[in-house]
């Protein structure tokens, strides 16, 4: 039956095929280091899952962002597991990243034909680090309040046009209403638009050109 | 190797895999499912025993309006609600309070005295000076707070 049923969709949709490029495609013989560029992608989608869960009841306006984060942490159910899986993830997806980019660097992995896979991945990279600036602000505590006045000040220091940078960032002369509606919006509409689009290209270069082998000691 | 043993191990792993990933799924799935639902399974409503006022303002026989102030909390959000009872007695020393609200579609019933029955003006809904249902629309008669009496203070129990 289940057969039948993949035999009548493959027909159609041709699946196998697409099934057999992703997961069946020969790689050369190579080590758990890897593996780092599918556990970023892994991570990222607990990132995602997570994240949606947290927007069912977090609001980002200044009188409830730090109450719904507080609501969210003490009284939803499992609203801690959720959270905190969003808060460490975040930090695994930088360190994840940036492991994954300097096995690619130390393999030599971006060499021909392999730059434009590069290029998506260091915009990846930056992509991440501005999910991570901008979720930080969003609990609206101490921490997250000075640590983006901080943040943005570092904006603001760039010659001649930082002063307007750390305008935009901020939505006016301070953070306020504004720089918060704005780092969350740039959080889940902004960025993950980005993240979704560049991931689909670096995969589908990654399967397309294939992986790099292990350098050997002599070419 | 065998052709056999290599089908197994491959087999194993793939096993393998979709049985971990399922586990990893389920693991995810539970606690998410709770965070979705949770709070809609929760009573947000705690039982309060809340002071109207004096029993001495209390008119014999007459429903008198008492209104008073409650605390709600809906989610991380505290705010204060207006609540209204028409008390009555017959002897003083037993009370009843009957609920302001309509029991059709929730406007404020008041008090005729010249006709003795409480109306409400959105459907002409009538009650009886009991809260029971003369004529209109009303499926049920007007909710009754438990009522209690300490120190000549009357107190009706709010929520639940």
């Amino acid at each position: 039956m289940a057969v039948q049923v993949g035999n009548w969709l493959d027909e159609r949709l041709g699946w196998r095929k697409v099934w057999e490029a992703i997961f069946l495609r020969k790689v050369p013989k190579v080590n758990w280091l890897y593996t780092l560029g599918s556990a970023t992608l892994f991570v990222g989608l607990l990132q995602i899952f997570t994240g949606i869960l947290l927007t069912i009841y977090y609001v980002p306006t200044p009188d409830h962002a730090y109450d719904s984060v507080q609501y969210i942490t003490t009284q939803v159910p499992a609203g801690w597991l959720i959270r905190g899986l969003h808060h460490w993830g975040a930090s695994a997806m930088v360190v994840l990243a940036v492991l994954h980019m300097i096995r690619v660097i130390l393999y030599g992995a971006y060499k021909f034909p392999r730059e434009v896979t590069w290029f998506s991945g260091v915009f990846l990279l930056l992509i991440v680090l501005g999910f991570g600036f901008t979720g930080y602000l969003l609990p609206w505590d101490q921490k997250s309040y000075w640590a983006t006045t901080v943040g943005t000040r570092i904006a603001g220091v760039a010659p001649v046009v930082g002063e307007s940078i750390l305008r935009i960032m901020r939505g006016g002369e301070d953070l306020s209403a504004i720089t918060l509606a704005r780092f969350f919006g740039t959080h889940v509409w902004v960025l993950p638009t980005a993240l979704i689009l560049l991931v689909a290209l670096h995969i589908y270069l990654v399967i397309r050109i294939g992986i790099s082998a292990v350098p050997k000691r002599e070419e | 190797m065998t052709e056999e043993d290599q089908l197994s191990r491959r087999s194993f792993l793939s096993i393998a895999t979709w049985a971990i990933g399922g586990f990893m799924g389920i693991v995810l799935a539970i606690p998410a499912l709770a965070y979705i639902i949770g709070p809609s399974l929760q009573r947000t409503k705690s039982e309060n025993w809340v002071r109207l006022g004096s029993t001495s303002k209390v008119e014999i026989g007459n429903p008198s309006l008492f209104k008073t102030v409650v605390e709600n909390q809906t989610g991380w959000i505290v705010s204060e609600a207006e609540i209204s009872a028409y008390v009555i007695t017959e002897n003083g020393r037993d009370f009843s309070a009957l609920s302001n609200i309509c029991t059709h579609l929730g406007c404020r019933v008041r008090w005729i005295p010249e006709s003795e029955q409480f109306f409400c003006p959105c459907h002409n809904g009538v009650f009886d000076s009991q809260g029971l249902v003369i004529s209109g629309p009303p499926p049920r008669p007007l909710d009754r707070y438990e009522t209690r009496v300490e120190n000549d203070q009357l107190f009706i129990l709010v929520g639940g």
